[in-house]
């Protein structure tokens, strides 16, 4: 299109959208194709030819700024086989809400895929992902630059060249191998970041906590961020050092929560302490009960007592109060030493019963073999399957057949599946949705033959992620049992 | 596989159903015939009457059921022959280690009931199998005279229906000069109550197709920025100017005929000696779901031709009542298969019917090689040269990436793109898209947008559409 046409088109253009006949503005060489025709006929083939210039003729420019995203990093682990995606799909609809989907990753994680990323990103601030993905983290929280993961080790130099998340899983290592030369890191560091990322700084001090760290985190006791300040109050306090609660509208809370305790002795010949909670005389006792539980600390409700944080648990009377018992488990997943998180689990898991199944609080902060202890208590126990659910930090596809026949979890299944309680068997899509993600791949696969001739529909939703676990036998990890 | 004809009679609403089943228990109807047994599932693919295959899925443990067919029937009669090819033909069905991604959609939404007893249901004694396979005696031989009766009636019709349509595009005319005449700034701003008006009009003067491309025609401008719309608007009216002007040199082309007034039946176009039929490899490279204001939704599957050394589509396109609800896709975004397809005749040949499906062929390579594209637009130019009437053009795009400019809009531009060109995408793009390196892109260019179907990149297809 020449020069000529080209403004002769413009003014055309500005003529029609006002309206009003266009002939005399036209190109010399339109108004010959337009002809000797009526004038509404003129204006049509001047349309048409008009039309085609502007869909042919003329291109599309691209703006003066098109900004483009960094390459989305091509992660180490091979994708997840085309053939399964759709299996994968399906159980990531299946997944309620993020902390499941997550689950499905970490599945697929364990033997050794990655996700295709048009099936599942990680939200900028996803810290559960397995630590493959945070690439995928860093690239989402758009950060700009070239290196995302730097092989080298993470030293006050080379700082910057690491990705948020990139850091924060080498911090974690570190933290595991090295606390000292990480918490130093993080002791210079930290102050210049803001008050978000200063707290999941201070966060990863739980990996390796040891006195040593002490004097930093007492340091944090003047920090900008309230939320650091408590975070560091708790840190201290699995260290067995003393704080104090802030903010909660009260000159000496823990005097206050010992109020809601009561102390007594139990025994005849050999008198025990015992810690009972006090009987609650209305919700808004619960509700401030509830309030004090969660900001103090263990060691300062033990010491209040006179006593140690193994004494405390030692003579907590579980069972009386259901609710108390939840809120002190809580409290020790919060703020107890590694030695009270694990004597809680081990009392309460050999004692067996309800109570037991506080122990589900702990998870977080319990290891690997305790963890799956409580899980096959729970399979063991059956009354409270759905707990199984609610486990948190558990390793996926560890377990086996024997782990379901050894108790009684498979006959309660199918009494379950087999009966017309709705509200059950909803409980046991939810169980069986978690076993999916816990099993080995020979035992989902007998598992879902088991749970389909009891009754469950073959093609039932619940089983999306057992049938996942059972296909996904290539880049096993080599923990079928 | 747990049926018997007996528990087919009774889930089947009416007599008429049967019989209709009874006819699409051959073989033949059924390009795809799998179960998965572990599942207590079977499903197939049913050639019906659209251009797109049904499908049919059957739980056989509690006779759930889901056909993608608008029928308001439940079950109707593909869901039906299923069954009873599932209880009088089991080997039929080729088993299946997994399920495709269609039936596990179906499976999440499904809610399951307690299986029930396959016991009478009520009308149950009203309805026979047997009946349903006795010949049907309706049919009566027709004499000569009838015949001459029938095809003067025919061409009575069809000389009507040219003279209704010709009067259609001369008040179409008319209306373009009157918007015209009036601003196209006006038009842009009433055009959805002014284009109902003529679309209403151009119904009744039996230029079907036309009213329904025109009633589209306020969609398409909205989709836009509103500077955008007068030349949006330009390139609408322009190109209904010379569709009017091509039907009346050529009342008779089929294709002019299809885009103007009604298109030909599924049996016209298979037998018709001029239809051009191309057995390949075919992978479907997305799929488009319309609701338009006639009441109709749309429902459009692109397929790329794999074996031609040159960019080749085809067009599956199925119209159904939206009140019948969402249906489920015929086939999945990747699927790939081969078949026969016979194209409608066109000057750019580009709807299809699917004639023979051969069998599927493994999924997950790339496209071919098509060279060097030098132009992203050739292609649009090249159909526009034929067919300046067409809207939307599939292209192959050459290795390029997404990008954003200062207001958000998505736009694809080639990798070093000496001609500085870079198309705006319609609609909202996936976040993850723009770090992903496209190394070919399928799409479709209407001549403001790039609407994007599938592309080729390091993680493998994407799927976009």
């Amino acid at each position: 299109m020449n020069e000529l046409e080209q403004t002769g088109l413009a003014a055309m253009r500005d003529c029609w959208i006002t309206g009003g006949p266009t002939f005399d503005l036209a190109p010399a060489a339109w108004k010959e194709i337009a002809g000797t025709a009526s004038p509404d006929e003129r204006e049509r083939r001047l349309l048409a030819i008009a039309a085609q210039v502007l869909d042919i003729g003329l291109r599309p420019a691209a703006p003066k700024v098109l900004k483009r995203r960094p390459p989305l990093p091509v992660l180490a682990p091979p994708m997840l086989p085309e053939r399964l995606r759709p299996l994968l799909r399906a159980a990531l609809k299946q997944a309620a809400d993020a902390r499941r989907k997550v689950r499905v990753v970490t599945l697929v994680a364990s033997r050794g895929f990655v996700l295709h990323p048009m099936d599942w990103m990680p939200a900028v601030s996803d810290q559960n992902s397995p630590d493959v993905y945070a690439p995928w983290i860093d690239w989402q929280a758009g950060v700009e630059g070239q290196a995302h993961a730097p092989r080298e080790k993470l030293t006050e130099e080379n700082w910057d060249d690491f990705y948020p998340a990139a850091r924060r899983i080498a911090l974690a290592d570190m933290r595991r191998i090295e606390p000292a030369a990480a918490r130093m890191l993080i002791e210079t560091k930290a102050p210049g970041e803001v008050a978000e990322v200063r707290l999941a700084l201070i966060e990863l001090m739980r990996f390796g906590l040891t006195l040593e760290d002490a004097p930093f985190l007492k340091s944090l006791s003047t920090d900008r961020s309230g939320k650091v300040r408590e975070l560091a109050g708790r840190l201290l306090a699995r260290l067995g050092e003393h704080g104090r609660p802030s903010d909660v509208g009260t000159d000496d809370p823990v005097a206050e929560l010992a109020a809601f305790v009561s102390e007594g002795k139990s025994g005849f010949i050999r008198r025990r302490t015992t810690y009972t909670p006090a009987k609650l005389k209305s919700p808004a006792q619960e509700q401030r009960r509830a309030e004090l539980f969660e900001t103090c600390n263990l060691v300062d409700l033990a010491a209040r007592f006179g006593a140690t944080e193994p004494e405390i648990i030692g003579a907590w009377q579980f069972g009386a109060d259901n609710n108390a018992d939840i809120l002190i488990a809580r409290m020790v997943a919060a703020s107890g030493s590694d030695a009270a998180v694990t004597q809680m689990a081990d009392t309460l898991v050999t004692d067996g019963g309800k109570p037991a199944m506080f122990v589900v609080h702990l998870t977080p902060r319990l290891d690997s073999r305790r963890k799956r202890v409580f899980i096959r208590s729970i399979l063991k126990e059956t009354n409270y399957l759905g707990v199984i659910s609610l486990a948190e930090g558990i390793e996926a596809g560890w377990l086996g057949w024997d782990d379901l026949t050894n108790g009684q979890v498979l006959p309660a299944l199918r009494s379950i599946i087999g009966g017309t309680d709705d509200a059950m068997r909803r409980g046991v899509d939810d169980v069986l949705e978690t076993m999916g993600f816990l099993t080995t791949t020979a035992t989902a696969a007998r598992l879902i033959d088991e749970v389909v001739a009891a009754g469950i529909p073959p093609a039932a939703p619940s089983l999306t992620l057992l049938r996942l676990n059972a296909a996904l036998t290539e880049q096993s990890s080599g923990t079928d049992t | 596989m747990e049926f018997d004809l007996k528990t087919i009679e009774a889930l089947a609403p009416d007599q008429a159903s049967l019989g209709a089943a009874s006819k699409l228990t051959k073989r033949s109807n059924w390009p795809r015939l799998e179960r998965n047994e572990q599942q207590a599932l079977i499903w197939g693919e049913c050639q019906g009457s659209g251009s797109n295959p049904y499908r049919v899925v059957v739980d056989t443990s509690d006779h759930g059921y889901k056909c993608t067919c608008p029928s308001r029937k439940f079950p109707c009669k593909h869901t039906l022959a299923l069954m009873w090819i599932a209880a009088t033909a089991p080997a039929s069905f080729a088993p299946a280690g997994s399920t495709p991604d269609w039936v596990n959609d179906w499976l999440g939404r499904r809610r399951k009931t307690t299986p029930q007893a396959a016991g009478p249901m009520p009308g149950a004694a009203a309805k026979s199998i047997d009946e349903a396979l006795q010949p049907d005696e309706g049919a009566v031989v027709e004499d000569a005279a009838a015949v001459e009766r029938r095809e003067a009636a025919q061409r009575k019709r069809a000389q009507d229906t040219r003279s209704a349509v010709s009067a259609a595009l001369d008040e179409l005319d008319q209306w373009i000069a009157d918007q015209l005449r009036l601003g196209l700034s006006g038009f842009v701003d009433a055009s959805s109550e002014r284009c109902r008006r003529i679309a209403a009009r151009l119904v009744d003067l039996k230029a079907t197709a036309l009213a329904g491309r025109i009633d589209e025609i306020p969609s398409r401008l909205m989709a836009l920025r509103s500077e955008e719309r007068p030349d949006a608007a330009i390139r609408e009216l322009g190109k209904l100017v010379l569709l009017a002007k091509a039907w009346r040199s050529e009342p008779d082309d089929p294709e002019l005929k299809r885009l103007v007034a009604t298109s030909e039946t599924r049996e016209q176009i298979l037998a018709n000696p001029d239809a051009r039929q191309v057995e390949s490899h075919w992978e479907v490279l997305g799929e488009k779901i319309e609701t338009r204001r006639d009441g109709l939704v749309s429902h459009s599957t692109w397929l790329l031709d794999l074996k031609s050394a040159t960019p080749q589509f085809a067009l599956l396109l199925d119209y159904f009542p939206a009140s019948a609800g969402r249906r489920s896709n015929a086939f999945a975004p990747g699927d790939r298969f081969n078949a026969r397809l016979v194209f409608y005749p066109s000057r750019a040949p580009l709807r299809a019917l699917v004639a023979e499906r051969i069998g599927d062929v493994a999924s997950g390579a790339a496209w071919p090689d098509f060279g060097e594209l030098k132009d992203p637009l050739a292609a649009r130019a090249s159909q526009q040269d034929g067919a300046p009437w067409l809207t939307d053009s599939p292209l192959i795009l050459p290795p390029g990436a997404i990008s954003l400019d200062d207001r958000g809009t998505a736009w694809w531009q080639a990798d070093d793109d000496p001609h500085g060109i870079a198309l705006p995408i319609a609609g909202a793009v996936d976040q993850t898209l723009l770090g992903i390196d496209l190394g070919a892109a399928a799409a479709l260019w209407n001549g403001a947008r790039l609407d994007l179907l599938a592309a080729q990149s390091r993680f493998g297809r994407l799927d976009l559409s």
